[in-house]
């Protein structure tokens, strides 16, 4: 086990390599972080200011700000999440503590949500505008584009949340049902609070892959830059707003990467904030507890 | 305690609701207006090619400046999008970067605007015009040097468009070339940054959107637009639709569109566009 044993052995040698590697990796993958975001807040940061984020964009976008932008983008993360988390809590319940019995169900239901999650966004996009758009008639809306990630978030959100009802030791369950405790009330008050951290890990996940959604968007929330006034009203998210600016507006560069800083930004602060707001809620149950 | 995210989901769900509720009243309000009188109201959706979105989307901005009682939705998703869109009522107005085939016969077609490119080389190359194949052999690596095609004895440092631009498209289609085929000694993205590029190099040769060339030109940077088939490479022979390495930016509408269609599209196509469409470095269409 000791340092000073193992070099006597042949295979010090090798160990030594493999923990090269090993922090080579792991320094390769800060570097490539850093690389990003220094690249992307280097020639970003100087476009941004007060009135970037508080006027409209105007010329394509290479005038004006976001702020419409950004609040398309909330009210789509708001969408998404007000149908995507009951719907997730719910299917993760049935997977694993109800299925129990129906063993056959719970297959199709799992193997329903891996071929989802392996379903290229695009294809959601396609989705979403051939049903909520076309045949459900919600048009380019901030509804449609939010439901469509609902969508494509669900199997992420699903098989985290699951994982953390699964790892719940079966001791509380067991004790809970010897205290003669109901199920829903066992659920509330033992398995999700004690799941909390899993889920927060599911629901981190999902909004990151929703507020970087680009394509599934294009086609369902679109691309109008107007002030949103509902949700039936078409809005450009931030990440749609960052690819119109790189690829179809001539000299839209820098504006590309100082919405992509606000768009960083952004993800940062509403993930941790999620996180450590659930996570303070676990903590505070068990002192109650 | 347990009743919070329970409550947080009901509201939620009622606010939409109520959000819902309201836009749908508005959206009555502005079709019961259409009918009754003289002015502008109402609705328009316009989707399709991503290449003319933002130019569409800055002149409906205008629009509604002009007329607050009308909301006009851009949405991009490419001019195959556009058209499609149009023929199962979906879109208004479909936008198309690319002239309509023959079995698109059954739409109407407004040209708005055309976005040409042109060649341009420094302005201290003797070279006054070059034939199709010696372009082909310039970007394809075959001709590596001015002298070999009656220039000055320097090197030819090929100047390509990054891959996804509109530009590129063009001129990859008009030269029948083919993109792994291409031997570019400089990629770039925008049209500034090929003008800046060649500006700055007496040797380069590189392809711009003719509307930026121009107004550099003007403004005297050092580049020089060739002439393609002989003719110039100026905005009069874009607008007009002669110049070979042009598309055309149009609007295509069904035969049975809604007066403030028509409308719109009289817009679009009207002198108080024009300052729009050169800002975003097109070309307005002859009318």
């Amino acid at each position: 086990m000791s340092e000073g044993g193992a070099f006597s052995r042949p295979g010090a040698r090798f160990d030594r390599i493999l923990g090269a590697v090993v922090w080579l990796a792991a320094g390769g993958i800060a570097a490539v972080l850093i690389w990003i975001t220094g690249d992307t807040l280097q020639r970003g940061l100087s476009e941004v200011d007060i009135a970037f984020l508080t006027t409209e964009p105007t010329d394509a976008g290479r005038r004006g700000g976001i702020v419409s932008v950004v609040v398309s983008t909330l009210m789509i993360l708001a969408v998404t999440l007000t149908a995507a988390v009951p719907l997730a809590l719910g299917t993760a319940v049935f997977l694993a503590d109800v299925s129990a019995r129906w063993s056959a169900a719970a297959a199709v239901v799992r193997w329903s949500l891996d071929v989802l999650a392996a379903v290229p966004s695009i294809v959601f996009g396609l989705f979403g505008n051939a049903l909520f758009c076309v045949v459900l008639g919600l048009g380019y809306s901030i509804l449609s584009g939010g439901l469509t990630l609902a969508c494509m978030v669900l199997p992420v959100m699903i098989r985290t949340a699951e994982q953390a009802l699964r790892s719940v030791p079966a001791e509380l369950r067991m004790n809970a049902a010897a205290l003669g405790l109901r199920r829903t009330a066992r659920l509330w008050h033992i398995e999700f609070p004690a799941a909390v951290p899993g889920m927060a890990a599911g629901l981190v996940l999902g909004i990151g892959r929703a507020l970087a959604e680009t394509a599934a968007l294009i086609f369902t929330a679109g691309y109008a830059t107007r002030m949103p006034t509902s949700v039936m009203d078409s809005g450009r998210a931030l990440s749609v707003h960052v690819y119109e600016l790189a690829m179809n507006v001539p000299m839209g560069d820098r504006r590309a990467a100082a919405t992509a800083t606000i768009l960083m930004i952004l993800v940062l602060c509403i993930t941790s904030a999620a996180s450590s707001l659930l996570h303070r809620r676990r903590i505070f149950r068990r002192s109650e507890a | 305690m347990q009743r919070v995210p329970c409550l947080i989901w009901m509201s939620a769900a009622v606010v939409l609701t109520a959000m819902t509720g309201c836009h749908q009243e508005r959206t009555i309000a502005a079709a019961a207006g259409d009918a009754g009188s003289g002015t502008v109201r109402g609705e328009l959706t316009i989707t399709g090619s991503s290449t003319m979105a933002p130019l569409v989307a800055e002149i409906a901005r205008r629009f509604m400046a002009r007329h607050p009682a009308v909301r006009i939705d851009v949405q991009s998703g490419g001019s195959g999008k556009g058209i499609q869109d149009v023929r199962s009522g979906i879109a208004d107005i479909g936008m198309s970067s690319r002239a309509l085939q023959a079995v698109e016969s059954d739409l109407e077609v407004f040209p708005v605007a055309v976005d040409g490119v042109a060649l341009i080389v420094h302005r201290s190359n003797p070279v006054s015009e070059l034939t199709p194949e010696q372009v082909v052999a310039i970007f394809t690596g075959k001709i590596r040097n001015w002298s070999a095609i009656g220039g000055p004895d320097q090197p030819i440092s090929v100047v390509h468009k990054a891959e996804g631009r509109a530009t590129l498209e063009v001129f990859l289609t008009h030269f029948q070339l083919r993109n792994p085929d291409v031997r570019p000694d400089v990629i770039v993205g925008d049209n500034e940054h090929a003008v800046r590029t060649v500006a700055g190099a007496p040797g380069a040769i590189g392809y711009v959107s003719i509307g930026t060339a121009t107004a550099d030109v003007q403004s005297g940077v050092p580049i020089r637009l060739l002439p393609l088939d002989g003719i110039p490479a100026d905005c009069e022979a874009v607008a007009a639709g002669r110049f070979p390495m042009s598309r055309p930016l149009i609007l295509v509408v069904r035969h049975d569109r809604r007066p403030l269609t028509d409308v719109f599209l009289r817009f679009c196509r009207s002198e108080q566009v024009d300052d729009i469409i050169t800002a975003q470095y097109f070309v307005p269409a002859a009318r």
